[in-house]
């Protein structure tokens, strides 16, 4: 699959070949340019029956069902579904943020992880996959593609995405929302530190443009637990001013603001229908891609 | 707040320990990259008042744990009162302990008095504070005696209940003589008293001087006043005014005048039982008492023929003092009243004769003998009470026999001769006759003691209308009893140990004065100079306690208080005999309606001098003073604990959904 054999630190082919058992499934319709396994918005040539419809003319002759038309005197037509495969846009924050990390890895290299593997997953299963790297603007961007070649230039990409710059993923998302086909599978790779108000309007946007959104929101345990037991001054890692803060004086108000996020995050993606996975970086990314497939195959066939 | 180790309070800068522990832990902070900044600019943003105000409660409290720890080995006392000490051990510590009956009264409910509850007060407290050196100045002899330990006041006779007043001035005195004879050093005087104004004699004028002299010592000298200032209206004094005992057809009768005393102004009407006990032989009679003073006049109770002389005692039932419960008297036949005139000018000697030959009661026998200087060794000096002397000053041998009557207790009254000469008696003498051209009338004169004394209804005697026209001049230093309009003395009275030397300077001679024709002045001194001269004659006396002068050797107790050494006899009331005499002691009279000092008059005493007050109760259990740094200990455990509580981070419900 993979045509050279050099190690990328983010890839673990243990990992990879125990995932690939898992299809990747889509929430919702997608729109392909061939059959694949996913479920299309049109009806097609699959096994699968999906209505009778009365004839007209110049439906395809071969088409018509003649045991209906003995039965009722009537010509209807009958129709199956259409399978076909899916687009999926990866979406890896690359701002200064992501370059945190207290457990021995960073968020940058735990989204490496993520979205390595489903890349590998897609193409494996005959998807396209492309890359946008978005910090203050999109630093990279791949189309989407689903030749073997091409996984391996985003996996390049990944590789070489450098954490650096401040947030801007709102307009990013915005943007990407209108430059994205209709009907792709978008996966989001950040610590979405933004005004959950206004991720809630980017989820929307991307929303009604039909894509099928998943949210992968990395959290460092620290930045959770904020246990500090000396004053810290803490240096803005994409540029902003540096706070000195007393930290058995702050934690509680921290705590309160982080609870605070966290809740107004939630309400957002219940209300957007967001597949949102709060992830801790210090837990394992393949028992997290695994849930998060086996999440994805119940959900399948929504039409 | 007084402590037992001061010194240890040098440690309490250390209660900034956790402020500097806290400004250094701040400068070593920690640098770090951070990327959640949006809920640290949130957090900052908000009300940090309670955090705020938690690290300030933390870092109060960890000074409090330090406070605590520091006060608590300082081993503060703590009192009803703050200030007790100015820190650390005295050196020597001057006990000033009031026996006058007073302090007798009990507490409300109680048994024990003022005096024992204010010595076990002092024991504790003394006990707990230390000293170097322990002196007792008590009210009966004000002389210093040094103590082994605050303990030997609860068993020393000599801090024992008397029936003689305190004399606070002289005490003091006694107590500025021992401080400046021994040169101590840091020293407290702690005063035990009840604050009666007999005791402590507030207008005297040594206070001023006390209040000088204490001022100058530069050891430093602190007083503590133990206050036990409560009154009790309803506590019943009796005295005895007079006795006499006089035949009757059928034998001999006694006549007992007796006034009951108490401070209350109400008229309830209460019914007294007054026992009289002569010589065991005990009556009872009752009686109703409207008001504050209850008189009885001349109760008869009957003797026998043959019992001449003998004493009584006269008491109420048991109230809240019992020190004035009971009065002793003794009683024999009436003295012989005899006076000797000394001089040969008629119209002095016949005025002087009529006023001291002429009895106010017919059952007095009185006379009054004229004789010259030169038959004074052929007088019965043992029977002579007055001795009136219109003469030179006497010297020589005449002076001898004149001082040794004094000092028995007889009464002289002087008046100038025609021709003063420099001839001097008790640093006294006649200066000679002043003219004046105009008679003059007394200005002042002394109502209220002495010769010239108000009556007993309290109506002044009418010296006013005196006419002075020759007087003569005086030198020597005597208190004046009434004085001339232009400052010359009239009358003038001798300080002496016992006896009276009066000098008056005019004579009865109509072309002197009009002491003759105006006589009911000269006639009522004349008669009180003698009765006080009969008192040292008689069978019996009647004593004031702590006044006798008397050598105690002879003396035996009849009746009274039991406990009391045969040393102190004087000092307590009670029947004594001596020498076939009869002394009945009692307490003084300004003891039964002594009101306590007013907080002015007593802050006015001791202005300018280091005092602190305390107010206690008869019968109080309450230690005045004690340790409490076990209260220290305890505040510092609570504050640890507190503190800790603070620390403790809060309980994050939430941490378990964001993870």
């Amino acid at each position: 699959m993979i045509p050279d054999r050099r190690r990328r630190s983010f890839l673990d082919p243990l990992a990879l070949s125990r995932l690939s058992g898992l299809p990747l499934f889509a929430r919702r319709p997608m729109l392909g340019s061939v059959s694949g396994r996913h479920a299309s918005p049109h009806r097609g040539a699959s096994v699968e029956f999906a209505e009778y419809r009365k004839y007209v003319p110049g439906d395809d002759l071969r088409r018509l069902d003649w045991r209906a038309y003995g039965r009722s005197d009537r010509f209807y037509v009958k129709e199956f579904e259409a399978d076909t495969n899916l687009r999926c846009c990866i979406v890896l924050d690359t701002s200064g943020s992501m370059n945190f990390g207290t457990t021995g890895t960073t968020k940058i290299e735990y989204a490496r992880q993520i979205a390595g593997a489903l890349s590998y997953l897609a193409v494996q299963q005959g998807d396209a996959v492309g890359l946008s790297c978005v910090a203050k603007g999109v630093v990279t961007s791949i189309p989407p593609r689903r030749n073997p070649g091409h996984l391996l230039h985003v996996l390049d990409a990944i590789e070489h995405a450098q954490p650096r710059g401040e947030t801007q993923l709102v307009p990013v998302l915005h943007e990407l929302a209108e430059t994205i086909r209709q009907r792709a599978l978008i996966v989001i790779i950040s610590d979405f530190f933004v005004e959950p108000e206004e991720l809630r309007g980017c989820f929307e946007h991307l929303r009604f443009r039909k894509h099928d959104v998943t949210a992968f929101h990395l959290l460092d345990p620290l930045e959770v637990g904020f246990n500090f037991l000396r004053p810290m001054r803490f240096l803005d890692m994409e540029g902003g001013a540096a706070v000195f803060a007393e930290p058995n004086e702050i934690a509680d108000r921290y705590h309160k603001a982080l609870q605070g996020y966290l809740e107004d995050l939630r309400q957002v993606v219940l209300r957007t229908a967001i597949d949102y996975h709060r992830i801790s970086i210090d837990e394992d990314y393949e028992k997290v891609l695994m849930q998060f497939l086996v999440g994805r195959s119940r959900g399948k066939g929504v039409r | 707040m007084s402590f037992l180790q001061p010194l240890m309070l040098a440690a309490l800068p250390l209660i900034s320990l956790p402020i500097i522990i806290h400004l250094i832990n701040q400068r070593r902070f920690q640098t770090m990259q951070w990327a959640a900044m949006m809920f640290l600019l949130a957090a900052n943003r908000m009300s940090r008042g309670y955090a705020k105000l938690r690290q300030w409660l933390i870092l109060l409290f960890r000074a409090l744990v330090i406070a605590g720890l520091v006060f608590a080995i300082s081993r503060p006392l703590a009192s009803g009162w703050l200030g007790i000490t100015a820190g650390g051990r005295a050196d020597t510590t001057i006990i000033l302990l009031d026996r006058s009956p007073s302090m007798q009264q009990q507490g409300a409910g109680g048994v024990v008095s003022k005096l024992a509850t204010g010595r076990e007060q002092l024991v504790r407290a003394l006990n707990t504070l230390g000293s170097s050196r322990w002196v007792l100045i008590e009210s009966t002899t004000n002389s210093p005696n040094e103590l082994e330990s605050p303990d030997a006041l609860l068993r020393l006779p000599s801090a024992e209940l008397t029936s003689a007043a305190a004399d606070l001035p002289a005490m003091l005195q006694s107590a500025r003589e021992y401080i400046e004879a021994n040169q101590t050093g840091r020293t407290e005087i702690w005063i035990c008293s009840d604050l009666r104004e007999n005791d402590w004699n507030a207008a005297s004028g040594r206070w001023k001087s006390l209040r000088d002299e204490f001022v100058q010592f530069t050891q430093g000298v602190r007083f503590h006043l133990l206050a036990y200032s409560q009154t009790a209206p309803d506590n019943l004094a009796i005295r005895v005014t007079d006795v006499k005992r006089q035949t009757t057809g059928e034998g001999a009768e006694l006549l007992v005048s007796l006034v009951m005393t108490r401070q209350t102004d109400t008229d309830d009407i209460v019914s007294v039982p007054i026992a009289f006990e002569i010589e065991g032989a005990r009556s009872v009679l009752n009686v109703e008492m409207v008001g504050p003073t209850y008189e009885l006049k001349d109760h008869q109770i009957g003797l026998e023929q043959g019992h001449e002389i003998g004493w009584g005692r006269v008491s109420v039932p048991a109230d809240a003092n019992s020190a004035d419960n009971d009065f002793y008297f003794a009683f024999s036949k009436p003295t012989a009243r005899r006076t000797i005139i000394v001089a040969d000018e008629p119209t002095v000697v016949r005025p002087l004769q009529l006023a001291a030959g002429i009895s106010p009661d017919p059952t007095f026998e009185h006379g009054a003998e004229v004789l010259t200087s030169e038959q004074l060794a052929t007088v019965e000096w043992e029977k002579i009470a007055l001795v009136l002397w219109h003469d030179s000053l006497p010297e020589g041998p005449a002076a001898d026999l004149v001082r040794a009557f004094i000092d028995r207790g007889g009464q002289i009254v002087y008046f100038p001769p025609r021709d003063p000469d420099r001839s001097e008696f008790a640093d006294m003498s006649w200066n000679g006759w002043a003219e004046t051209t105009a008679e003059l009338a007394v200005e002042t004169w002394r109502g209220d003691q002495d010769l010239l004394a108000n009556t007993l209804s309290g109506a002044s005697l009418p010296v006013g209308q005196l006419k002075i026209r020759r007087h003569c001049e005086l030198t020597g230093e005597a208190t004046v009893l009434a004085s001339l309009s232009g400052g010359d003395p009239l009358l003038v009275r001798v300080s002496t140990d016992r006896g009276g030397i009066y000098l008056c300077t005019t004579t009865p001679a109509a072309s002197d004065s009009s002491l003759a024709r105006d006589g009911v002045v000269l006639y009522v001194a004349v008669q009180r100079a003698l009765a006080a001269g009969v008192e040292t004659l008689g069978d019996t006396q009647q004593l004031v306690a702590g006044d006798s002068q008397q050598q105690t050797d002879p003396w035996q107790r009849l009746a009274g208080a039991e406990a009391a050494l045969s040393t102190d006899y004087p000092y307590h009331s009670g029947v004594y005999s001596s020498d076939n005499r009869l002394l009945a002691v009692n307490r003084p009279a300004a003891e039964d309606l002594a009101k306590p000092l007013e907080d002015a008059q007593l802050a006015e005493l001791f202005q300018g001098l280091d005092m602190v007050r305390v107010d206690d109760r008869a019968g109080s259990i309450d230690a005045l003073i004690q340790e409490i740094w076990r209260l220290f200990l305890a505040t510092m455990m609570v504050a640890m604990v507190v503190e800790a509580a603070l620390c403790l981070p809060k309980l994050r419900r939430a941490e378990g959904a964001a993870a």
